[in-house]
């Protein structure tokens, strides 16, 4: 399937703050592509870019063929659910059914009553009243039933306990599997993104650090731990990610560019949280934890 | 994008008909009770302000000169800034409907309503005023005109007009609801005090100070003074001070003094020296020109400060 996400050199600036750096990504249609990177990476803004909600200062964006612009065509086709958000807290869940009627196209409004109903959340309650994680399912539930082809989520997951991101979560795969549907989430939360995602895109320090196909990922990555000793023959024929170096051994996280000969070297299978904080912590000594250190803190810690 | 409009202002519209309902019950029962001691206490020439109307409702009816302003400033200054301050614009601005399209359909509605109100109040109060304005002469005069006939309209296109576009460009409610409300209040200031009695040349009258010249009808005073036989106002001196301000020829002083005074005398002496007063005016049959003409200026400084919003709203980000 051809890319429904394809940047070149995208770049945003404010100001003084450069919030997205030459950032070229492409993500394949029908895929769930995670967004992850620390906090004040960029994700934000290249999801706002790829709305049209904010303009890049450089470079640019194809989304499903077309410039993101203002035009209602073109908006008929993303779906976009902010960080905060943002509903009428005013209004209550019929209204906003109500509103998103009147301004699409294809609105199904029958799947927010159905989505809501299963969960018991009130229709007819202002969303001001609703909890965090009500509003969020309201919220998602209404930019689902926009029917896009683009679904682009910023955070969905923070504002929902963990049964409520399961339930979220499969019915994302769900609806993506129904095909037509391409989605970049954007989180923190890696243990949940791996459940459902095949794709990443890894942006820190507003640049992009990874991006592709998950599966390919983790096959092109492996952890070698060996004694400790000189690594100019590993770095000769892979690109190494990480070194964590111990009194008496090496922990490496390498990009592999052909097989590991060398038998001093113990080659572990990385996950994906391994490979994430690897990256994540490139260039930025003691910002994280070493190779494989991820798997010994416990899986997923939130945040 | 209208019924998004009314869903999100109809509590709104309610509670602005709620409060015409009342002013408009208030200004009725006053203003059929002044009708009738019109035509009671014209037939006796006894009539006066006061046997007309009470004090009390007399300021309110000047106090809806404030009206034009309430819609801009709540309805029109949160309009965009609300969304923008609590990130909902992430929302509507990502339905299938563009931004510009969004703006104009709310603005439109919130224009027509803001019109709507200021109309039917004005309508309300001119229809009220009537019996006043006809013993008075009124017309022109600033607590009157400012709130009858069409001019309460364009106050309040330009000022919701102003709303809409001081929230778009400051994004946050309190700093757009300062905005508009100086903005309106030094324009109007500046109009009603200063430009008005510009907008078309006015006329001047001479006359005898002896025999006062007052045009027909509701006329704007522009200035109103003395000139010497050359036809300039009167150097000033040092001796005792005449009529409006201008000082007495030497010849004349002896009629005024600090204790005694003949003031008919003085002005048959003036008048001998060629004195002459003089009004510079706007005629009575002008107000609907100038009702028109400051209807005009408004709407189109709206039309102006609307043209920012939708530029501020397509070059600058959400």
């Amino acid at each position: 399937m051809t890319a429904v996400i394809e940047t070149s050199g995208l770049t945003k600036r404010y100001r003084r703050v450069t919030a997205l750096s030459d950032c070229t990504i492409s993500v394949p249609g029908g895929r769930i592509s995670a967004l992850v990177g620390p906090n004040g990476a960029g994700k934000t803004t290249l999801l706002r870019l790829l709305t049209g909600l904010a303009a890049p200062t450089a470079g640019e964006a194809a989304v499903l063929g077309g410039t993101p612009r203002q035009d209602p065509a073109y908006l008929a086709e993303i779906g976009f659910l902010a960080q905060e958000i943002p509903l009428y807290r005013r209004l209550t869940a019929q209204d906003h059914i109500g509103i998103g009627a009147h301004l699409n196209p294809r609105w199904d409004g029958e799947s927010v009553r159905a989505r809501l109903g299963g969960l018991k959340i009130p229709l007819d309650r202002r969303v001001g009243t609703l909890s965090g994680g009500q509003r969020a399912q309201v919220a998602l539930a209404l930019t689902l039933a926009k029917r896009p082809r683009l679904l682009l989520l910023d955070e969905p997951l923070a504002a929902l306990d963990p049964l409520a991101r399961r339930n979220f979560l499969a019915g994302l795969a769900e609806a993506a599997a129904g095909g037509g549907l391409t989605i970049v989430l954007s989180s923190h939360l890696m243990a949940d993104l791996e459940r459902v995602c095949d794709h990443l895109i890894l942006l820190a320090e507003s640049r992009v650090q990874l991006c592709g196909d998950i599966e390919t990922l983790l096959g092109e990555h492996r952890i070698l731990v060996g004694p400790r000793k000189d690594t100019t023959a590993i770095a000769r024929t892979h690109a190494i990610v990480q070194e964590d170096t111990a009194a008496r051994q090496t922990t490496l996280l390498v990009r592999l560019n052909g097989p590991v000969i060398d038998p001093a070297w113990a080659v572990e299978e990385p996950s994906l949280e391994d490979i994430v904080l690897g990256y994540m912590s490139q260039g930025e000594a003691g910002y994280g934890a070493g190779p494989g250190a991820a798997r010994l803190s416990a899986v997923g810690g939130d945040r | 994008m209208t019924w998004v409009t009314w869903r999100q202002y109809r509590y709104q519209g309610a509670l602005a008909a709620a409060l015409f309902a009342v002013l408009a019950v208030i200004l009725l029962l006053t203003g059929l009770h002044a009708a009738s001691a019109w035509h009671s206490c014209m037939k006796d020439n006894s009539c006066g302000v006061s046997s007309l109307a009470s004090p009390l409702v007399a300021a309110i009816v000047v106090a809806t000169s404030a009206v034009p302003l309430l819609p801009g400033l709540f309805w029109g200054a949160p309009m965009a800034a609300q969304e923008l301050e609590t990130g909902t614009n992430q929302f509507a601005w990502t339905q299938s409907v563009t931004r510009r399209r969004w703006l104009a359909v709310k603005a439109g509605w919130l224009l027509l309503g803001a019109a709507a109100v200021a109309g039917a109040v004005s309508a309300t109060v001119t229809w009220w005023s009537g019996p006043t304005s006809a013993l008075t002469a009124d017309a022109f005069q600033i607590n009157r005109f400012d709130v009858t006939d069409i001019v309460p309209v364009g106050y309040a296109v330009f000022a919701m007009a102003l709303g809409i576009c001081a929230g778009l460009v400051l994004r946050r409610t309190l700093p757009a609801l300062a905005v508009t409300l100086a903005g309106f209040v030094a324009l109007r200031a500046l109009i009603s005090l200063w430009l008005r009695l510009r907008y078309l040349t006015p006329v001047t009258m001479y006359y005898k100070l002896t025999a006062p010249f007052t045009p027909v009808g509701s006329y704007l005073t522009v200035s109103q003074g003395v000139v010497g036989a050359n036809g300039k106002p009167p150097a000033p001196n040092t001796g005792p001070v005449g009529i409006d301000g201008a000082p007495l020829p030497a010849a004349c002083q002896h009629l005024m003094g600090p204790t005694k005074g003949n003031f008919q005398a003085a002005l048959a002496c003036m008048t001998a020296h060629g004195y002459r007063g003089y009004l510079t005016y706007q005629p009575a049959s002008r107000f609907w020109v100038f009702q028109g003409i400051e209807t005009g200026i408004f709407v189109a400084l709206a039309a102006a400060v609307l043209g920012v919003a939708f530029w501020m709203l397509k070059r600058r980000d959400a």
